[in-house]
């Protein structure tokens, strides 16, 4: 029998990931509450996602949900641990595009970079790669074809 | 305002009128990518000053324009507002400016603004690039025109850090405009500032530290 992972979340009481998902054989949709073990606010995220999803009971039942997004339910679960909401940590988590970034401090900051940084990461060109070009020029000079920009939209009364 | 000396770095910014030294300033938000281009341009193992205390790192890049060596620091700042304070020090005698904003924020776009005009109270003729940094992250914006630049008459570069798309020519751009903006400078501050070097010089040869402060003092003054 195999299952297909449909969504995750978290409980705060006792501290668990939730995952709903579908038994194939009888396309019923079930509930499974994994309790997160040996966690604290100091615990590191990333090393207690590996460890829930290398877990002997659970990992049947994991294989379609990345790490990645079992690391983030963690640190919904740490967050709470160190007396944050559950808002505070979501947006943390899913940056606002319309947040203004100068206003944080470091430590916020340092969390928006961070999960900049995945995407910086994945198209990352590095010396010794292939592909890698140090002086790599592309123009972009289709003056006539190109479209306006919809962020200038709201100012388009002021211009001449 | 001026007359608080926390204000002035204690780094020799006197050293920006020798002809081969050129300073270049990066603006722009938080988390636009003004470190990572800055790396991407100098590369692995390049290890940069960092000035907690002025929420600013430096990157000395020493080059040749013309079979003419320059050495160019680039002033990477903070966009955290908290650090307001320091941004007379950053523009204080800047030859070039890179403002950078980040295609995929567009409050990174429209607070451009904010620190164009900032820049000019400052620097009104220093040459100023913009760039739309990420373009990796969505290729699409290439095909968008971005008018805040066209609007203000300034050159838009479309560049990614991740995988170096004009990034290296940015900078090279930037560094042969600051060293143009040097060499036929008419910018009203800088004559008025080598006046009163001229005759600071005159008259006393010492307290060079005193006449910088005396200098900026103008210079924020003015502006």
């Amino acid at each position: 029998m195999s299952f297909l992972a449909k969504r995750c979340g978290v409980k705060f009481d006792p501290p668990s990931i939730v995952l709903v998902y579908e038994e194939s054989d009888t396309k019923k949709m079930r509930q499974r509450i994994m309790p997160v073990r040996n966690f604290s606010k100091f615990s590191d995220c990333n090393k207690a996602a590996e460890r829930l999803k290398n877990n002997e009971r659970h990992r049947v039942y994991l294989e379609g949900v990345s790490r990645k997004q079992l690391e983030r339910l963690h640190v919904v679960l740490r967050d709470r641990l160190r007396g944050r909401t559950l808002e505070e940590s979501l947006a943390a988590m899913e940056p606002d595009p319309d947040e203004d970034l100068n206003k944080l401090g470091d430590d916020e900051l340092a969390r928006r970079k961070a999960r900049m940084d995945e995407l910086f990461e994945r198209n990352r060109k590095r010396q010794g790669d292939p592909d890698f070009v140090y002086d790599l020029e592309v123009e972009f000079h289709t003056e006539d074809a190109k479209e306006p920009c919809s962020w200038d939209e709201d100012e388009s009364d002021d211009e001449v | 305002m001026a007359g608080d000396g926390g204000h002035v770095l204690d780094l020799d910014q006197a050293k920006y009128d020798a002809d081969e030294q050129v300073k270049i300033i990066c603006l722009g938000d938080s988390a636009v990518g003004k470190s990572k281009l800055m790396e991407r341009f100098l590369m692995d193992g390049y290890r940069p000053q960092q000035l907690s205390t002025y929420a600013l790192t430096l990157y000395k890049y020493a080059t040749a324009v013309d079979g003419k060596a320059v050495v160019v620091d680039f002033w990477d700042t903070a966009g955290q507002e908290r650090f307001q304070s320091m941004h007379p020090s950053y523009y204080h005698k800047a030859h070039a400016c890179v403002m950078v904003f980040d295609v995929q924020r567009k409050i990174t776009y429209k607070n451009l603004a904010n620190w164009y005009k900032e820049l000019r109270e400052y620097r009104p003729e220093i040459p100023c690039i913009v760039v739309a940094n990420k373009i990796d992250a969505d290729m699409k914006v290439t095909q968008r025109n971005f008018n805040f630049a066209k609007k203000q008459g300034l050159p838009l570069y479309y560049v990614s850090a991740a995988d170096g798309t004009n990034v290296v020519k940015l900078f090279k751009d930037a560094i042969k405009l600051a060293l143009a903006y040097k060499q036929n400078s008419r910018d009203f501050m800088d004559e008025v500032m080598r006046e009163l070097e001229n005759f600071e010089l005159d008259a006393k040869e010492e307290r060079s530290s005193e006449r910088e402060a005396e200098l900026f003092l103008e210079d924020s003054e003015v502006a």
